[in-house]
Parts: structure tokens; sequence; C-alpha cells
């Protein structure tokens, strides 16, 4: 659908702002990420799972594994303090970046949506 | 449902990334992958087509694992840490040796990242250990060099040496006669052959040059089965008087003068104006009866003419195979005390004596090295016990990890075998890095002991050498990884993991860590006060007065060949002009001779006092004898105490008149008046000599030896034909040699000036096995109060450590930083101060085993025990008071918040 150049420079901005909200695991990322895109967008395994660990590494999310009950044990994870800042930061570039290009392209954000 | 887990840890490699880390990745993948798993069955797929639907989640499992390791880049393991794989298989599962050499590798890797983790303990303890091990390395080079490689001719168990038991002297030369005697009678020996030294000049292109060489039997080479490289050597009708010409010569000789002319064989030469023909060329390295000999020639005994009264040769022999030593022994002594029989007159009393050869070259040695090498095994124990308590500290830090293991299932004996493996990988770190140290120290060992230690250049890192550091490295790494390894298998897991990490087994830890410090303490006070005893022996040895001034004399020899020197006047006038020609030397404020060094020397003679009973033969006196110049006691500063010495006119005509030492007048005229009594020195065909003065003592046998008995006499009342010249002068006496060098060839121009040296140099040489010894125990010493320093240190810090809590406590209900001062450094200087009584106690009971070594202390010198107590009570309380001031500066309230 998109290609995976276009996908890579937001697969992280993504991830975080799914977790800003609340604490979720790996299968649920992925499967959100589906739905709320009404299929457009999927991240399979192998791409998503090597971001997560990167975002954890760079101290924005933190993984807990943690037993439901009535679930198997699964590793949570949620947005740190440092992620959200830096979510906040990617949401103002990434719109004025859309903004931006827009503008270049002569796009009425308007009439396209409307399309 | 499969298990996910092993699907993928089955597909996913991801070797490089730190423990733990990989089963994390695995376990979230699983996880996952059994979600897909469980939405396809949900939405009604069948099992098959659900584990088709969630294997197909991931597609390239490589990629997957490059994309993860490139997202875990902050924990990939060092490059180091990683190097160590390739050694090993991933999964041990191969049986008996393989498995368990796969095991043993395993555990190599884990004590290596252990290490890796706490570089400043590796550091420590690989310093500890390097020393340690680098010492008795190159201690063990010097007694492998020297006492165990073997003589370098082939079977050379079977070479001894033979002498004579002389009664008066005990172990003594050959005679020439009982050396034929017994070349016909023994049955014990393959070959039986006499050596001498033997000198001669040779005028090179730049001028005349002594060369020193050796006279033998004709089948001295055949006996110890070494062939000349080139040519032959003797024939036995070579060895007869007047058919002695020809001669063997030396590779370096070969070398040095031929420039390896292999036509060099029967070219005639001239030796002190003799021409000799050369027929050999021995083997580089060839080295017989003493190192760097430049030609040897037939020894030529006339049998029709051998005395049997003068005893000079050296004599050895090869054992007929099967014989041994004792068999060898009891059949020359037989034969020997036969010949005494048979000729009463020249060897009433005689016996012989046979020792190995080996024995005989180094036995003078072994006690030094074996002491040596005791000292090192000491260090090596203090390094042990210092590493087994820094590894036991760590232990109990490590206390929850071994705890959580256990808990998991690892058994005792796995555990003993991970603590012994990482004590192993850091032995043998330490001990490559303590070959690294002997490699360096060697050239300094050869330097330090050259003339002094037999053989000594034979000290390499050789296979042996380098097979013992292995040796010892491996000892060493068991020995000190037995302590922490017994208390891991110890641990009590439960009690561990409650307590948070601190157990109650740290109370034996503690037991068993004072135990080796205090023993650590104790071993290297046994090294210092040895350590101080030679070195205030060494300091009484160098201070002993010689009872001559040795400083700013220049001595040299020179030797007339009798061919053109035959008469005595003719010796007479040439050393009258050459004594003249050095006195004119600018700067040189005196010239003089005498027949035999001082220090370096003996020359006795039997003598009788004119108007005493005669002795009965055999039991007549002796003494040092002297020929000396005018200007000897003046030129070495000796103290002439009563009457005169000699003038220019005491001549050969003149009365003949003699000067004695004050050992001489004690000893033969207690009471008496020596001047005006005569002396018969020698066999009493001369008449007697009158005393004319007494002289001051001097130390002619070796500073050690107190001064005996000498008695002087005139060189031209007994003319040598070989003498010391002796230059003194107010400046450096090296700057003179190239001046006397001059002046005698103003006098002869074919003879050479030889041994050129100072006195001081022969005074200092005669002490350099005493230094080497010293200087190296000393070494030792420090290294062992080093490490033993390091020890306490890292006992007290760690008790400092454990407690903060306890001292925040203290301070904050009142205690005074001076206090908790006390309290630390007391706990610290406790543990010394019982390492320093049962210290002294073994050294008290060692010393009296180093008795030969010491000279001028007791082994019991209180103010050496004193000594030694009191820089190991300095050194401790320095070690102890570093952590006793981190204790004292313990903040309470952060101390109490800590946990």
């Amino acid at each position: 659908m998109f290609s995976a150049e276009l996908k890579k420079g937001s697969t992280e901005m993504l991830l975080l702002s799914l977790l800003e909200s609340r604490p979720r695991h790996g299968y649920e990322i992925g499967k959100l990420i589906e739905s709320r895109s009404g299929g457009r967008l999927t991240f399979a395994l192998p791409t998503l799972y090597p971001t997560l660990l990167r975002l954890e590494n760079r101290g924005w999310i933190k993984g807990r594994w943690v037993e439901k009950a009535g679930e198997r044990e699964r590793c949570f994870y949620r947005l740190t303090r440092d992620g959200r800042r830096v979510l906040a930061q990617q949401r103002r570039t990434w719109r004025e970046y859309v903004d931006a290009v827009n503008d270049v392209m002569g796009i009425d954000v308007t009439t396209a949506s409307r399309a | 449902m499969r298990d996910w887990q092993s699907f993928v840890r089955a597909r996913l490699s991801l070797p490089d990334l730190v423990a733990g880390r990989e089963a994390r990745i695995v376990r979230e993948l699983a996880v996952q992958l059994e979600d897909f798993y469980r939405e396809a069955r949900a939405g009604g797929q069948s099992e098959a087509e659900a584990d088709a639907f969630a294997r197909r989640q991931i597609g390239d499992w490589e990629r997957l694992a490059r994309d993860l390791r490139t997202a875990d880049a902050v924990h990939v393991r060092p490059a180091l840490d990683r190097a160590s794989d390739r050694y090993i298989p991933r999964h041990g599962t191969e049986p008996g040796v393989i498995s368990m050499l796969v095991h043993m590798l395993n555990d190599a890797r884990y004590g290596l990242r252990q290490l890796a983790r706490t570089p400043g303990f590796t550091a420590v303890a690989l310093l500890t250990l390097a020393l340690g091990i680098g010492a008795s390395t190159a201690i063990f080079s010097v007694v492998n060099g020297v006492l165990l490689r073997p003589l370098p001719y082939p079977e050379p168990d079977a070479l001894v040496r033979v002498h004579e038991i002389v009664p008066q002297y005990g172990q003594f030369s050959v005679a020439p006669a009982n050396l034929l005697d017994w070349r016909q009678q023994n049955t014990v020996f393959e070959h039986i052959a006499g050596f001498n030294g033997d000198r001669a000049t040779y005028i090179g292109d730049s001028g005349p040059v002594m060369l020193t060489g050796a006279s033998v039997s004709w089948d001295m080479f055949d006996l110890l089965r070494v062939s000349p490289a080139l040519g032959r050597s003797f024939r036995a009708e070579e060895d007869a008087p007047g058919k002695n010409t020809v001669i063997v010569i030396s590779h370096g000789f070969w070398q040095r003068v031929f420039g390896q002319d292999p036509s060099v064989l029967g070219r005639a030469i001239t030796l002190s104006g003799v021409p000799v023909t050369i027929v050999g060329v021995m083997p580089a390295g060839f080295v017989f009866p003493s190192s760097n000999l430049d030609y040897w020639r037939p020894i030529a005994l006339d049998p029709a003419n051998a005395t049997r009264g003068g005893h000079f040769l050296g004599v050895v022999a090869r054992m007929k195979p099967g014989i041994t030593l004792d068999q060898a022994r009891a059949e020359m002594k037989t034969i020997a005390e036969r010949l005494a029989v048979q000729y009463p007159k020249n060897s009433a009393n005689e016996s012989a004596e046979v020792r190995s050869l080996h024995a005989e070259i180094v036995g003078g040695i072994r006690p030094a090295l074996l002491t040596l090498l005791g000292a090192v095994a000491v260090v090596i124990l203090i390094a042990c016990a210092n590493v087994a308590n820094l590894l036991l500290v760590r232990a109990s830090v490590r206390e929850r990890e071994i705890a959580v293991r256990t808990a998991l299932g690892a058994g005792r004996g796995r555990l003993v075998r991970q603590m012994l493996a990482e004590s192993l990988v850091l032995s043998l770190a330490g001990g490559a890095l303590g070959v690294a140290l002997a490699y360096a120290a060697i050239p300094a060992i050869h330097s330090l002991s050259a003339g002094s230690i037999p053989r000594v250049a034979n000290v390499a890192l050789d296979v042996r050498v380098l097979g013992f550091a292995l040796g010892i490295s491996v000892l060493t790494g068991i020995l000190f990884g037995l302590a922490p390894a017994w208390q891991a298998s110890r641990t009590v897991v439960g009690a561990v993991l409650k307590e948070g990490g601190r157990s109650a087994a740290a109370g034996g830890g503690r037991w068993v860590r004072n135990t080796l410090l205090v023993g650590e303490v104790a071993l290297s006070i046994v090294l210092l006060v040895g350590a101080v005893l030679l070195l205030r022996s060494f300091v009484k040895v160098t201070n002993v007065d010689p009872g001559f001034r040795p400083e700013r004399v220049l001595a040299f020899r020179v030797a007339l060949p009798n061919a053109s020197f035959r008469e005595d006047h003719q010796r007479v006038a040439f050393f009258d002009r050459l004594l003249d020609g050095l006195q004119r030397i600018p700067g040189a404020s005196a010239a003089a001779m005498i027949q035999s060094l001082p220090i370096r020397n003996d020359y006795v003679l039997s003598f009788s006092i004119q108007g005493r009973p005669e002795p009965k033969p055999g039991d007549e006196p002796s003494a040092n004898h002297r020929v000396v110049s005018p200007d000897y006691f003046k030129a070495l500063g000796i103290r002439l105490l009563r009457g005169r010495t000699f003038t220019p006119r005491d001549l050969e005509k003149s009365p003949m008149v003699a000067v004695i030492d004050e050992a001489f007048a004690a000893r033969h005229f207690p009471g008496e008046e020596p001047l005006g009594r005569g002396l018969d020195i020698g066999n009493g065909s001369d008449g007697f000599y009158e005393i004319v003065g007494v002289v001051g003592n001097v130390n002619y046998g070796g500073l050690e030896r107190a001064p005996s008995p000498t008695m002087y006499v005139p060189f031209k009342q007994d003319v040598f034909s070989s003498m010391w010249m002796l230059v003194s002068t107010d400046g450096d006496p090296s700057k003179l040699s190239a001046p006397a060098r001059q002046a005698l060839l103003e006098v002869d121009r074919s003879l050479p000036a030889f041994s050129m040296t100072t006195l001081a140099t022969v005074v200092d040489e005669s002490v350099a096995q005493r230094r080497f010894s010293m200087l190296l125990l000393t070494t030792f010493a420090a290294v062992a109060l080093f490490l033993a320093a390091v020890g306490l240190y890292g006992v007290v810090g760690y008790t400092v450590s454990q407690r903060t809590q306890e001292i925040g406590v203290r301070m904050a209900i009142g205690a005074q930083r001076a206090d908790v001062l006390r309290m630390v450094l007391g706990g610290g200087m406790k543990l010394s101060a019982i390492g320093l009584a049962i210290g002294l106690v073994a050294a008290v009971s060692l010393a009296r085993m180093a008795t030969t070594m010491l000279f001028g202390v007791q082994p019991f010198d209180p103010a050496s025990y004193a000594a030694t107590a009191s820089v190991l009570l300095t050194v401790s309380l320095l070690a102890c008071y570093l952590p006793a001031r981190r204790a004292m500066l313990v903040d309470p309230v952060v101390a109490m918040r800590q946990e």
C-alpha cells in the first residue's frame, strides 16, 4: 500500500502516540495501527518489534512483564517522561512538515480530504 | 499448540548480546506469535492453518536477527568478551570428554565475562599474580639454567671430579705422580684426565695479548665426548714433554684472530716465543674447564720425573657404564690410601675424593638459589592469599547471584567448577603477565650476577621455565580459587534471598578472610626479616676494613716467559725498570707490585722460627706468603706498626729481611718481641729471614674471612716471574691503564699487560654473589610487603563498606569521628599485629637455617627484628588509615538512608 520508505519515517512516532494514553503490549500495538488506519497501515512483527527495542533502549518507552488476570504474562510498554517530551516534539514537527509539503504541492487540505 | 519459545529459539541467534537479553527477546517474540496463533484460532481456523499463519509472521529470521542486533546495540557485549565465543561451541551435547571440555570452556567464558565486568578487581588481582608468578619464574629460570640444565657434554652424569684429600688442607689439587698412578690402577673410569690453567703471550696485529688456555691430558676431549668442529684432537704420543707442540683452539679465538679461516689447520703460531701448530678448532659453545678460553695444549706430564709433593692438577674422569658414584669413590679412596702408604715421604695420610662434576660446579651457589626459590614460594603464597581474599570479598558481593543460580538448579559441583574456572582464567592471565615480567628481568639477572654465579649464561626462558610458569599459574589458580569456591558451595540460598543480599555466610567469610590476611602478614614478616638480616650482613661485609685502601689503585698482571727471562737478575732488572716507568706516569702517586692480589688469592707457605724446636713433618706452621716491592705498603696504605718496611737497599745479596703482620705476631710471638727474630720460609734451604717490621693486618682471603697471619719478603730476595703491578693515584685509577700499558711497552714490546682492573673492582666483585642474593631477597620482601599491604587495605576497606550503615548509626547516636577512626584502625591493626607475632616466631625458627648466609649479624639480631616490625606496622597503619579515613567521613544521614 504505502512504500516501506514512506512508512519508515513515521513508525516511531506512531508507536509513541499509541502508548500515550496507556501501556500496551506488542501484539496490541500492531493490531491498533492496522485497525485505526482502516487496514491501510500494517507493520509486520519483524518491523515493529526491533523498533520497540530501539525506543526502549533510548529510554522513551519502558517495557515491563505483567500477568493480568486470566491472561498470559506479556510485556507491556509505557511511555516514559522523556518519551512524552519526544512525542510532543515529533507531533509538532510532523504537523509543520505536512503543512509545508502540502503548501509546496498545492494541495488544499479541505479538498484533499473530501476526495 | 506448539511451544513457541523453542520455535523462536531454534531460529533466532543473538550471540553478541549480553547475557539475558536474548532470552528476553525470544520470550517476547514467542508471546506475540502465540497471539497471532490465538487470533487465527479465534477466527475459526484449524490448528494447522493457525500455526501456519503465526509462522508466516516472521519470514526472514536472519534479517530479523540483524535488525534486532542493530536496535539493541547498547546491549552488545564488548568485543574482547565476544572473541572468546569463537572457541566455544554453543550447545554442548557431545558425550564424555568433549562435553566436559565444552563445559570447561563455557565456564572459562563465563569467568572472562565476570572479570571484564569488574575491571578494578581484575587489575589488582592480575598485578598481584603477575608479581608473584613473575618473581618465581625469574628465579626458577636461574635455578633451571644453573642447577637443573645438564652440563653441555654428552652423558654428563658419568662425569666426575677427583680430588686429593691432604691432612692439613682437606680437599686439594692432585699431584702429577698420583694422577699417573690413578690412571694405571683404577678400574672404574673409562678415562681419567688432568688439566691445569695455562697462559701464553701471542703477538697479534694489535700488539702482544695474553691468551688464556688450559693444558690437558691428550684424551680430555674424548673423555668429555666433544670432538673438534674442525681438524682433530690430540694423539697419545703428543702428550709427552717436547712433543706437545700442537694446540687446539677455541671457536672464539678462531673467529677473533683468524676470521674463521678453515685453512688455519696446520698453521704454525708462536705462543710465548715457542712455535706450535694448530691441529683443531673446538665447536662454538664448548667450555672446559672454564669459559672464554683461547686454546688447549697437551699437558705432557713426564712419568720419569713427575712430582708427588706438588699439588696443582685438576682431575676429571668419566665413569664406565654401570659404575656408581659410590663405587668410584670407594675405589679411588682405596687406591689413594695405598699410594699414601707406599710414598710416606710426600703423601703420608693422603686420600682421594670423587664428586659429580655438576655438583662441583654449582655446589657453592646451590644454597643461595634454593633460599631464593623458597623466598619466591612465599611471595607466591602471599599473592594467592591476596587474590583469594579479593575473590572472597567479591564472592560475598555476588552471593545473591550465586543464590539465584542455586535456586535455579545449579548444582554445588557446578558452582565450584565455575568459581574455579574463573580463578584459573585469572591466574593464567596473571601468569602470562608474569612471564613477560620475568622475560624483562632476565637481562638484569645476567648483569647482576655476572662473574659471581657459574653457568649464569644458561639462564633463559626455555620450555621448562615456561612449563613451570604454566604449572605455577594453574596451581595458584586452584589454590586461591578454593576458598571462594568452598564458600560459594556453602551459601544458604533462602537466607541470602530473604536478606536482600547480606547473608549469614558473611560471618564465616570474614573468618576465612582474616585468617588469610594474618597468614599473609606472617609470611611477609619472614621474608622481611630474612631481607633485613642479609642487608645488614651486606653492610657489615662492605664496611669491613680490609687493612688497605683499595680506592684509586690500578692493578694488572705481567708474566715473564721463562724462555727469555731465564735468570733472576733478568727478572729483577725488568721489574725495576717497569716500576720506574709506572712511577713516572703523570698522576701516579706510587707504583708497587705483589705476586698475589689481596682479597682474591691465597698463597700459603710453611715456615719455622729460628731457635724453636723443629716441628714434626706435616706439623709445620704455615702462613700467607707475600713477595712485594718496597713501595707496596705505601701504595696500599698499609699501616706500619713497628720497625721498618722494605727499602730499595734490600737487595738480592744483602741480608734477608721479612715483615710480618699483627696477626702473625699475635699467633707466633705472643708477649714476645718479634723484631730481630729469624724465619725460615719454605723448605729450609734458604736460611733465615730477619723480621724487621710489623704492619697492620690485610684481608688477603676476602672480606668475610678474618685476616690470617702473613709474612712479607722483598721481591729481590724471592723472585717470581709473574707479578701484579699496582699503581696508586689521587684521581680515577682507570685513567692510568693506557699510560701503564705504554710504560710496559717501553720496557718490553713483546709483553702484554693483562687482567687490568682496579682494586676497588676486586673488592666489589668479591661481594657480588652476596649482593645478588641480598638484592633479590630485598626485592621479594618489598613485593611481599606491598602485597600484604594491598591485602590489608582491601579487607579493611571492604569491612568499612559493609559497615557503613552501622558507622552511620554510631555517629548518629554520638560517636565522634576519632572513635570511628580508632575502631576501624584497631580492627585492621589487630590483624596485622597477630600476623606480626606469628611471623616473628616463624622467622626466629627459620633464621637459624640462614646462618651460613649471614655475616657479623646474629640470626636473632634484635635490631633487625625491631626494624622489620616497625616497617610492617608503619605500612599496616597506612593501609588501614586510608579506608578508616573514608569511614570517618561517613555522613550519618546518608548512611542510614541506604538499604
